[in-house]
């Protein structure tokens, strides 16, 4: 019992401590890559502190709605990094939910997000959510193909379950297919629902062309902190997803002390080679077209539905 | 006297109550025009197909401290010849109307507004009354160009609302966007009327910063008013005074060096390589490409650190008088700056062959805010936008001015009208620029920088004056007023020609790509406010 409460709160400290920094990592790497010195890569949280000082300013027309949003979003990304593997291959809310619960506990602060965007009043706000919601709707069902397919090959929908099969190699991974074709879908479905480019740039200033950043245009001080730091925290629990269900080598799959320090130091390497890899892509490529992100999607779903496919035609 | 030209028996022989004027600026025709003859004259003047006369300026001139009358003047350029006509007429006593002509010819709807805001002056049969330059909040009866209004008066606020363009239906709604920008943005304001994400149509309004440049020239003398040209618009420093210094040297009939000439055709281009490398960069940046946006900004501020080791001016302030530059560049400089500008080209070619092998920016470039080529006509464009959709005008080739007549200019030519065409015309333009840097060094002349002005004009004397800056044709009118003052100075940067037609490039096209098409333009705020 109280190595569960433990590792709730180890969890939870560690995603907390670790997502500005790969927001402030990808930062970094994009400004190395456009030669220039870039600010720190702690830069996230020194911006998160001065944010919760500030006094928050909101809208005359906004609801309740508006500034529950925060705490809502907050709260269900938080808990949906319960579900994910990251140090140790037990996730501590192993009990309470399994890869269906993950993808829904986003969904449920996107959705909040997007009425948020609504509720303010601004031209932008509403426009950030139509968007956010088309993006949503077509990531959603690219994600569960793909986490299908992991969770076929390995037989159970438990991330632990999954994440502990191949991290010993007891999964039977003798094609790799339906992983890397799931790892692609994914990828994609990463870079879509944390923002980022080629589907939305979170550098930009420019309201017509935002998403993500239009719905949380009239936020401030401590919401806009709260929001900021689930932002981080949805980007956390994608690269962990990633890191784990497809590279789960080095995991700790005991709770001894020396496997979780082993593991805890190669997850961070492994995030961290993540967030290098997002910096360099938001390089290579222009954001594409709105119109256009819905069929990088199709991808990503025909990709998640490959997956599935082959995981059947392999085993027959 | 000159032969007369086939243009002018043309206009001579349709409208024989046409008289000959006199001639300005040894290459333009004038002519006096009763004002009921306007919309036939300017008709014929636009549509002839031998003449095809594009619009260049409307201005007017209060001349009631000398005669009670107004002056109106129409300035054409000729499409093959680019020959320009100049029209004139007089509005006398309480006469305050004129024939509208803007029904015939597209281009002439703003200048007829701004003529009707700043002199009260009402165009007739203009099809959109609604004010321009005077937001609504100017109390009624303010027109600032009038000689009896002083430049100093303080404006009381009247209520009123300016009545935008709506459409109307089931999913219809308009998104206001402006003045106040998240960025550093100057300010305009975009009306936006769209069904989903695609646009409908967009309207502008502008004139926010009204700062009463054309009213502040008049409180100047000839000489002196060179920094208030280098303001107009902060990035075209170069364009403006240039174009203003010029007006002033055909006035005081003075002969400019042909050292100096060569200098000021160096400082024009510097202008042009930095503006166009930071447009670049910023279309780049607004597709969220910003690499390309990091490396063109880096080139543009080696060129501005080049200006300010020339001039001592990053924004090359303070560098063009009226008879000649302010101060010599040394052989060996220039050559240290070809040099260094040679290392700019080659960099500038491998970040061009990156931004142009790029798939995905490629994607979000083409056919995007596309300006036809009619439509460019009939506002007239020019400049970087003209040219990307096939309007073949450069007033360094066409009008020589500087020492370009020396320095044969290959021009940049596109007709898709696209947002990678305009940025194909700068990519372009650079490369030709920095050709022209070389050539100006191996041939420029030893000698003076500069010639002092030894006589005043006559009060009354007016000209001409029209540079090739880097977003287009800057115009200038001045005429010259008591004791070396200015009577009047008309200002007219390419901006207020381009934006009109900027609201004709987005219908159709998506929301999210409306700043990249704006980008594109890159118009100026300031210049077109005055």
């Amino acid at each position: 019992m109280l190595q569960a409460v433990i590792l709730v709160v180890a969890q939870v400290m560690v995603l907390l401590a670790v997502s500005p920094f790969l927001v402030g990592l990808i930062r970094k790497v994009k400004a190395r890559l456009q030669l220039r010195r870039g600010a720190s890569v702690f830069q996230p949280y020194a911006d998160l502190a001065k944010l919760f000082q500030k006094q928050p300013v909101i809208s005359t027309t906004a609801s309740w709605v508006f500034t529950a949003t925060p705490y809502i979003v907050f709260a269900s990304t938080l808990s949906a990094g319960l579900l994910v593997p990251t140090f140790i291959s037990q996730t501590p809310m192993n009990f309470a939910g399994n890869i269906i619960a993950l993808v829904y506990l986003l969904a449920l602060g996107t959705f909040f997000l997007i009425l948020a965007g609504l509720d303010a009043g601004s031209a932008f706000g509403g426009m950030g959510s139509s968007r956010e919601a088309i993006v949503a709707s077509l990531t959603e069902p690219a994600m569960i193909l793909s986490i299908f397919a992991i969770a076929l090959t390995n037989g159970s929908t438990s991330l632990s379950t999954i994440v502990q099969k191949t991290a010993l190699l007891e999964g039977a991974v003798a094609d790799p297919s339906p992983h890397l074709m799931a790892l692609a879908a994914l990828f994609i479905v990463a870079l879509a629902e944390t923002g980022r480019v080629p589907v939305d740039n979170p550098a930009t200033h420019l309201e017509l062309t935002m998403i993500h950043e239009a719905m949380v245009l009239e936020y401030s001080g401590r919401y806009l902190a709260l929001l900021e730091w689930a932002a981080g925290l949805k980007l956390a629990v994608f690269l962990s997803l990633i890191a784990n269900i497809f590279a789960p080598w080095g995991i700790a799959t005991t709770p001894a002390p020396a496997a979780m320090m082993v593991g805890f130091l190669i997850y961070l390497v492994k995030i961290a080679v993540l967030a290098v890899v997002i910096g360099i892509i938001e390089c290579m490529f222009a954001k594409l077209r709105l119109f256009r992100v819905t069929d990088l999607l199709g991808v990503a779903f025909i990709l998640g539905l490959l997956g599935l496919l082959f995981f059947y035609i392999l085993r027959s | 006297m000159t032969e007369a030209r086939p243009c002018d028996n043309l206009l001579k022989a349709a409208f024989p109550t046409i008289l000959q004027g006199d001639t300005i600026c040894g290459e333009s025709s004038h002519f006096q025009v009763p004002k009921d003859l306007l919309p036939t004259i300017t008709r014929y003047l636009h549509t002839q197909p031998n003449l095809r006369g594009r619009l260049t300026l409307i201005w007017a001139c209060d001349h009631r401290p000398v005669r009670d009358t107004y002056g109106l003047h129409y300035l054409f350029t000729l499409d093959a010849s680019h020959h320009w006509v100049v029209l004139s007429c007089e509005l006398a006593g309480n006469d305050r109307r004129f024939p509208s002509i803007t029904p015939h010819v597209h281009a002439a709807k703003w200048y007829e507004r701004e003529i009707r805001d700043m002199f009260g002056l009402i165009p007739e049969g203009h099809p959109d009354l609604r004010r321009l330059v005077r937001h609504d909040h100017w109390p009624k009866g303010t027109h600032p160009l009038r000689k009896d209004f002083p430049w100093n008066r303080v404006l009381g606020r009247q209520q009123g609302a300016y009545h935008f363009r709506r459409i109307e239906g089931e999913g219809v709604f308009e998104v206001p966007v402006g003045p106040i920008h998240a960025g550093i943005i100057e300010s305009g304001h975009f009306r936006f009327s769209v069904a989903g994400e695609p646009i409908m149509q967009l309207e502008l309004r502008l004139f926010w910063k009204h700062r009463g440049v054309e009213k502040l020239f008049e409180e100047q003398t000839l000489i002196g008013a060179v920094p208030l040209a280098e303001r107009v618009s902060g990035d075209t420093t170069v364009g403006h005074s240039l174009a203003y210094c010029q007006a002033v040297e055909t006035l005081l009939d003075l002969q400019v060096p042909r050292r100096a000439k060569y200098l000021r055709a160096l400082f024009l281009e510097l202008e042009r390589l930095y503006n166009h490398l930071g447009d670049i960069g910023a279309m780049c940046n607004d597709t969220a490409y910003a690499l390309a946006h990091a490396h063109c900004g880096r080139m543009k501020e080696r060129i501005m650190q080049l200006n300010d080791r020339l001039t001592g001016s990053r924004f090359l302030r303070g560098v063009i008088r009226v008879g000649g530059v302010t101060r010599d560049i040394e052989n060996r400089q220039l050559t240290n700056l070809v040099d260094e500008l040679n290392r700019i080209q080659q960099d500038f070619s491998e970040v061009g062959a990156i931004i142009f092998a790029n798939a995905s920016l490629t994607d979000r470039l083409e056919t995007t805010g596309v300006l036809d080529e009619q439509t460019a006509w009939d506002h007239a464009v020019m400049g970087v936008v003209g040219r990307a959709s096939g309007m073949d005008c450069d007033l360094r080739r066409d009008r020589p001015f500087a020492a370009y007549d020396e320095l044969p200019v290959n021009v940049a030519l596109y007709r898709y009208g696209d947002v990678r065409a305009r940025l194909r015309v700068r990519g372009d333009e650079i490369h030709e620029s920095i050709r022209l840097i070389r050539e100006i060094r191996s041939k420029i002349p030893d000698g003076p920088v500069a010639i002092e002005p030894s006589c005043s004009p006559n009060p009354g004397d007016w000209t001409l004056s029209a540079v090739e800056g880097w977003r287009g044709e800057i115009l200038y009118m001045v005429m010259a007023g008591e004791d070396g003052r200015i009577h009047r100075c008309k200002v007219r940067d390419p901006s207020f020609v381009n934006w009109p037609a900027i609201q004709w490039t987005v219908p159709g096209n998506i929301i999210p790509d409306f700043p990249l098409i704006n980008k594109s333009f890159n118009l100026s705020y300031a210049g077109n406010d005055l």
